[in-house]
């Protein structure tokens, strides 16, 4: 006797999974331990190239600067790599540089990360140089101030180069303005001549240790001997001396305001308009993906299809989405030559006033989310990227599902949902924070027209306007 | 019930069921094989149609008939304790189970084999590679009409990535067309005959894909990056493009803007590229590498739909084009593809050779860029070598010697030690002609560049004189070949090095000698090398500073 239900249910079994892997990408198995001192270690195998990617989280970041010294964690951050062990500043780097590998660290909003790649055959230095530097540091005074001077002068560089670069910066300062997440992350002029030796020392006690450490590592190598260096090497690290500051959400803004950066000369105007958004962990985080996406996110968005393709105003229009722990940004990015300024900016407004509105069509919608889905893979296709994604989802207390369920999440999108989660998180055209860099000459006049307006020179020492 | 009971009897659930399985996998075969033979386009909703109408006709004659030991006749007339249904429909049973276990397996072997292209004659293998240092898996092949396509498969994840070279770029622009090739950069989006401007992208991105494009003084690349999923549909888009574009004057007209705002945004306001255009058009005299590949303001404002429409033809004929295929693909499937939307542009007459040769330098020369700057900028550029040229591998060993990394030897004595500048960088021109080798700082405000660069000068003199240690040389040897195979470790990276080596040394090969050529290089070849090149009168020195009016402010 033949019986047909127990094929039948392996053949729908078979399709069922086809059905689900094809929903997108998932994060591979890794190995995690949490060390008695708190120090969290995720391994995972990958033996494609033979290469080793790492990325190290020490949570915290420039949102625990002192009030007045932003760019001190930053500035740690560099120092890291200036000596460490029983290295100098030149014999760390060499170190670096000998075996063709990268190390650096650099201050995130919310922590301080280092991320390295080196050669297979370069593991052992690799833990090497990041437990010197983490637990053992130089931190020369005579280093630090070469570092600090030099990153003054970079930041007055910035000042003279690609302007796209700086527009964020002064959008999260006027923004958030006293909360943590208005900091300025590399610092500015002003704050970083105030920082001394004695505050980075104190720094370092405070915030660096084995109770925020996160270490995420990918690549060709053994996971339990893996496992057992960077164990050997961090097992018996203290933790930092003051703990983690709580933060607390900001608040939108009521009203509108302006920021007007004079920049004489310039011959285009460069604007960020936007207001307080959302969190990480945001439930509807596939819906406001696909919106954003839709809206300001790719070639044919709105803001690009309009203010680029259609009106030729510029070459590039983006929507972006700051997402840290607790509520960021949502903003309308573009610049355009300083003629069309307030044509180019009342069509940006228009166009958030029309997504509010309308929404998008299902057409549009099923073309977003294939967008993302599509685009998707590619981000997790390397040893450094898987690391950087374990360590980072760590950090944030999320776990594999806000990657492995995305895929789902996006393809079941519907457009009511999609609706609602824009009109909750786009900002009403009333509510809005404008910082616009430009010639002020030229624009004064023409941008009062959207509120009240602060104006402060590009060369002066700070992302935000001297308090009246 | 007794209906019910009657229905299973004469095994119509089971002939149900055997129809479904077999029409399923029926369905899964034609879509299957779609890739790999060329098909109308109607014979999936055909196939569906078939099945569809067929389904009551086999119940219908399921329930009429039964099978018999005389043979079929009318279930009505048949004695039922004479009837073999359960024979029947053990029978049945089978035939469901047999075809079941053929759907299974063959679900498996597509995944192990993504398409029946072994059933089908006439898709060409492909040319594997000679070396043995290279992939086996990388496949070429060159079409009639020229274009050579070649697919490197790795499955790693389900996405794929298409690179178009074409090799049109600053070099083959002569004054009044200058830009031109970057903006046909940007007309390759804007329309064809088939398609609206901005339904290419916005089919792309419907199908998942990505894309983008550059120009340089050698080439225009295109690239898409897509989920196989969306294979089709963009062979279906560059094909299109490449043989049907439109110039609509009004679209011509909105894109000069965008490219203006480009040029704005990249060079106008932005001080590194302000110099170097000058530089650029400084160190070069007679050779098309003096003109800056966005093009001089009139020239944008000025070319014509005739221009637009030479350039194409000549420049963007497939014997002038190459294409890298890698990702989640097989090559047999790519050369299908490419067969079927690539194989029916005629190729054209080569373009005219690039015949100037810059000549000689004689003394050096000098640039000055006044501009609102806090901080002063330094370029210096000598004239080096083209891709191919024995002396390019060298020279890139002596510049990461020289430049990357802290540990370099001018970031150290400039940034670290003596504070003279901010940062420094240097990069050298792989391309079809000799080019520049380019040094690049941001110095510290108020600098006197006068100091910094004979600083740097001394430098390069010294690496000429004394040459660099061995420990030097194997550390950039190191840092490359680190470079290589983070290259290597992603879909996009390998499409890129193909393509580049492929374009630029004329063999895509050449790529995996790489690791062994660097070995080869010595020492004595990083000093010849050093001492060629950099010497005053090889020079072009560029500053870019506040006029001195602001300075003194």
């Amino acid at each position: 006797m033949i019986r047909l239900r127990p094929l039948v249910f392996l053949l729908w079994a078979i399709l069922y999974t086809g059905a689900v892997s094809a929903q997108g990408v998932t994060l591979p198995d890794a190995h995690r331990v949490q060390l008695d001192n708190g120090v969290i270690l995720i391994v995972h195998e990958k033996h494609d190239v033979p290469l080793i990617g790492l990325k190290a989280i020490i949570r915290g970041g420039a949102v625990t600067d002192p009030d007045d010294r932003a760019g001190l964690a930053s500035l740690l951050a560099g120092l890291l790599e200036k000596g460490a062990g029983d290295r100098s500043a030149a014999e760390f780097a060499e170190s670096i540089d000998a075996v063709g590998g990268s190390l650096s660290a650099r201050a995130d909003l919310e922590s301080i990360t280092i991320s390295a790649e080196f050669l297979a055959r370069d593991a052992d230095l690799m833990i090497e140089l990041l437990a010197d530097m983490l637990r053992s540091p130089t931190l020369d005074a005579a280093e630090m101030d070469k570092l600090r001077d030099r990153q003054i002068n970079l930041i007055r560089a910035a000042k003279d180069g690609d302007l796209r670069r700086l527009n964020p910066l002064y959008g999260t300062a006027f923004l958030f303005d006293e909360h943590p997440y208005g900091t300025a992350i590399d610092g500015d002029e002003a704050s970083l001549a105030k920082i001394t030796h004695r505050d980075l020392r104190g720094y370092f006690a405070d915030h660096v240790g084995s109770d925020r450490l996160i270490i995420a590592v990918a690549g060709d190598f053994d996971t339990a001997s893996m496992t057992e260096k960077l164990t050997a090497a961090f097992a018996d690290w203290e933790p930092a001396a003051a703990p983690l500051p709580e933060i607390e959400p900001p608040l939108p803004i009521e009203g509108r305001r302006v920021l007007l950066v004079d920049k004489p000369g310039a011959t285009q105007t460069y604007f960020w308009i936007g207001n307080v958004g959302v969190d990480i962990a945001y439930a509807q985080r596939a819906e406001l993906d696909i919106a954003n996406t839709l809206f300001g996110g790719r070639i044919t968005s709105l803001l690009m299809d309009e203010l680029r393709t259609r009106a030729g105003l510029t070459y590039g229009a983006r929507s972006v989405l700051l997402r840290p722990s607790m509520p960021g940004y949502v903003a309308m990015v573009s610049y355009t030559k300083t003629e069309s300024t307030v044509a180019a900016i009342d069509l940006a407004l228009a166009l958030l006033m029309r997504m509010r509105e309308q929404g998008f069509d299902e057409e549009t919608i099923a073309s977003g989310k294939n967008y993302i889905l599509g685009q998707f893979p590619p981000e997790l296709e390397t040893a450094s990227q898987l690391a950087g994604q374990f360590a980072e989802l760590d950090a944030l207390g999320l776990d594999e599902s806000f990657i492995n369920d995305y895929g789902n999440a996006v393809a079941m999108a519907d457009s009511e949902t999609i609706r609602s989660v824009i009109n909750a998180v786009y900002p009403s055209p009333d509510d809005l924070v404008f910082v616009i860099l430009g010639d002020a000459e030229l624009i004064r006049e023409d941008v009062a027209r959207y509120g009240p307006v602060t104006e402060m020179a590009i060369t002066e020492p700070r992302f935000r306007p001297e308090a009246p | 019930m007794a209906l019910f009971a009657e229905l299973r009897r004469r095994n119509v659930f089971k002939v149900a069921l055997l129809y479904a399985v077999a029409g399923w996998l029926i369905i899964w075969f034609v879509d299957a094989i779609q890739p790999a033979v060329t098909v109308p386009a109607w014979t999936n909703t055909f196939v569906y149609f078939i099945l569809a109408v067929g389904f009551p006709v086999a119940l219908l004659f399921a329930w009429t008939y039964e099978i018999t030991p005389a043979g079929l006749k009318k279930a009505a007339d048949v004695d039922q304790t004479q009837s073999i249904v359960y024979k029947t429909g053990q029978k049945l049973n089978a035939a469901v189970a047999v075809f079941l276990v053929l759907g299974v397996l063959a679900v498996f072997g597509q995944r192990l084999l993504p398409t029946f292209e072994f059933l089908v004659p006439g898709v060409p293998e492909g040319a594997a590679p000679v070396s043995e240092k290279s992939p086996p898996e990388i496949r070429s092949l060159t079409l009639d009409n020229g274009l050579k396509v070649i697919v490197w498969p790795d499955h790693d994840i389900p996405n794929v990535v298409l690179y178009n070279f074409v090799r049109a770029g600053g070099r083959n622009e002569y004054p009044g067309i200058t830009g031109l090739s970057h903006f046909f950069e940007h007309m390759m989006f804007l329309g064809t005959s088939n398609r609206e401007p901005g339904e290419f992208d916005r089919t792309m991105e419907a199908a998942g894909g990505a894309n983008n494009a550059y120009t340089s003084e050698d080439v225009t690349v295109y690239q898409d990056w897509f989920p196989r999923s969306a294979l089709e549909t963009i062979f279906d888009l560059e094909g299109d493009r490449l043989q049907n574009l439109t110039t609509v004057a009004e679209v011509v007209n909105s894109e000069r803007e965008v490219v203006y705002s480009e040029r704005r945004s990249s060079i106008d306001n932005n001080n590194f590229w302000k110099l170097a255009e000058q530089v650029q058009a400084t160190a070069f005299v007679a050779h098309p590498y003096q003109f800056p590949v966005i093009g001089w303001p009139s020239d944008i404002e000025a070319w014509t739909e005739n221009d637009l429409i030479n350039y194409y033809r000549t420049y963007y004929a497939p014997n002038n084009r190459t294409v890298i295929v890698s990702g989640d693909v097989t090559s047999k499937e790519i050369f299908k593809l490419a067969d079927k939307f690539f194989a029916s542009t005629p190729a054209q007459e080569p373009p005219p050779p690039v015949r100037t040769i810059e000549p000689e330098q004689l003394g050096v020369r000098r640039v000055l860029v006044e501009a609102a700057a806090q901080t002063p900028l330094l370029h210096m550029a000598f004239h080096a070598a083209s891709a191919t040229d024995p002396e390019t591998l060298p020279m890139s060993l002596l510049l990461n010697i020289l430049t990357e990394g802290e540990s370099s030897r001018l970031h150290r004595l400039l940034v670290e030690d003596e504070g003279l500048a901010l940062s420094i960088g240097a990069y050298q021109s792989e391309g079809f002609d000799p080019g520049l080798a380019y040094f690049y700082l941001t110095l510290p405000p108020g600098a006197d560049p006068v100091v910094a660069e004979a600083r740097v000068l001394e430098e390069l003199l010294r690496v000429g004189t004394e040459g660099v240690t061995e420990a030097e040389l194997a550390k950039a040897r190191n840092i490359i070949l680190a470079q290589f195979w983070r290259e290597l470790a992603t879909i996009d990276g390998k499409a890129a090095a193909l393509g580049r080596f492929e374009v630029f040394y004329g063999n895509y090969e050449m790529l995996f000698d790489l690791p062994a050529n660097l070995e080869a290089v010595t020492a004595e070849q990083l000093r010849d090398v050093a001492a060629r090149v950099f010497h005053a009168n090889n020079m072009t020195v560029g500053v870019l500073r506040a006029p001195p009016e602001e300075s003194t402010q």
